[in-house]
């Protein structure tokens, strides 16, 4: 490969070149394994400078989009040597796991509204169902948010967040299905004191957010599977250990 | 710790969605896709739609093109789900690939025009789910993509922010910061290796 050509990685992938260049570049990829790999490694950094652009878009794109593509007809897949595109060596599912997180941020505050108030109107639960979405929208939004992740050995991850300065934290579950008859449940571990449970997931619940008041002082979230309804101590071994900075 | 027990929901409140396990991820749903599974690439939108509107947007900064060119780009990935190969990358890297390009393209051709106009006004929708999806999501990947940009030196960042979120090509970047040509291309490849580090320690702390 030329110095010339190898230097100009960085802008092909941040899609700075013009036309010709890239044009050329492409050319000289097929014949460069080192520089694929590094164009496929910095494609997959460069995508992710998207995650900070999220902006919810207007309802109407998607009909319009799903209209749209009902009569567009696909391309066959390519025969030739494909067009370049970009790689991810690492695997990247969170995008997913963090779409179910969303989901359960309604259906975990529409639990706690129950619990708490039982029979009361819709509009009631609703409300509780709000109070709980600002709390962990307040609490993920707070300056000092810590962000810990840990993957849950049997599949998917659980995210904790935890604010001092609102002396309280956000639990996100976004786990596969557990076993058959089997539910997860949270824990919270203390210096010196025995788990305490943070929640019982319904069976079949994969996914949830729950808002833990006064979190910080804690060290660990764990994670088990447990027979519904929830046991009074973990069943060992915790498939999550969160270590709480 | 607030109290909160058993979770045992009422069958005749469900007034929320229901909580499945997680989604399939993008590399699944672009070869369902590709197959012509149009209920596949409905769920694909809702995975990817965020990001793509929001990256357009952020480029182009007029929420009405925006609109038009992630509709655009949007329909060339369903168009093209068969040309992706999970060899050469992952689907959503291939898909925002795809709508980078899209708006950069855009953006280039007003220029070239003379004739960038800023249509202020029309801004997007929220709904309330959209909104706690938005705050979510966004919180926790913009906290790593904002704390890696902040770990490059202020030439790296610049470089590589004003081509990415703004498509300049790299002569214009050049000029815009007054530096040698080749020391920007240098900057930009040097500042993704450098973000691409710390994102790789990041996602897997």
């Amino acid at each position: 490969m030329t110095i010339d050509i190898h230097t100009l990685v960085g802008a092909y992938v941040l899609d700075a070149v013009d036309d010709i260049e890239r044009a050329a570049f492409e050319r000289h990829l097929r014949e460069c394994d080192a520089c694929r790999i590094e164009v496929t490694e910095l494609g997959e950094t460069a995508a992710r400078l998207a995650d900070n652009t999220w902006s919810v878009p207007p309802p109407w794109l998607r009909e319009n989009v799903m209209t749209e593509i009902g009569r567009t007809r696909q391309a066959p897949p390519a025969v030739e040597a494909a067009p370049v595109t970009r790689t991810a060596p690492r695997r990247r599912r969170f995008a997913a796991a963090a779409a179910a997180v969303v989901a359960a941020v309604g259906a975990g505050s529409a639990v706690y509204a129950v619990q708490d108030q039982r029979v009361r109107d819709q509009r009631q639960v609703a409300e509780a169902a709000r109070a709980e979405q600002a709390r962990v929208r307040t609490i993920l939004a707070a300056p000092d948010v810590v962000l810990s992740r840990q993957d849950v050995s049997t599949g998917g991850r659980v995210t904790v967040a935890t604010s001092r300065l609102h002396n309280a934290g956000v639990v996100m579950l976004a786990a596969e299905a557990a076993p058959t008859g089997r539910v997860y449940q949270l824990w919270t571990i203390r210096p010196g004191g025995a788990p305490q449970s943070a929640g019982v997931l319904n069976e079949g619940q994969a996914a949830d957010v729950v808002v833990l008041e006064g979190l910080p002082g804690a060290t660990d979230v764990g994670v088990t599977i447990e027979p519904p309804k929830g046991s009074a101590t973990p069943t060992l071994p915790l498939v999550a250990d969160v270590k709480l900075a | 710790m607030a109290e909160r027990g058993a979770g045992r929901r009422p069958d005749h409140l469900a007034a929320v969605p229901a909580v499945g396990p997680p989604p399939a991820d993008a590399g699944d749903l672009l070869r369902e896709v590709a197959r012509g599974d149009e209920k596949a690439f409905g769920k694909l939108y809702d995975l990817v739609a965020p990001r793509v509107y929001g990256l357009i947007r952020r480029v182009l900064r007029d929420p009405a093109q925006a609109e038009e060119v992630a509709q655009e780009a949007l329909v060339e990935v369903w168009r093209m789900a068969a040309r992706f190969d999970p060899e050469r990358g992952s689907a959503t890297s291939w898909i925002f690939t795809i709508a980078h390009r899209r708006a950069v393209d855009r953006v280039r051709s007003e220029q070239a025009a003379g004739e960038r106009t800023i249509r202020a006004g029309v801004a997007s929708v929220d709904t309330p789910y959209d909104a706690v999806a938005d705050e979510v999501n966004g919180r926790l990947e913009r906290q790593q993509v904002r704390r890696c940009l902040d770990d490059l030196t202020e030439l790296q960042r610049q470089a590589v922010t004003l081509a990415y979120y703004q498509g300049h090509s790299y002569p214009r970047v050049a000029e815009l910061l007054g530096t040698p040509l080749p020391t920007v291309k240098t900057r930009m490849r040097d500042g993704l290796i450098r973000l691409r580090d710390c994102m790789g320690a990041g996602a897997s702390a």
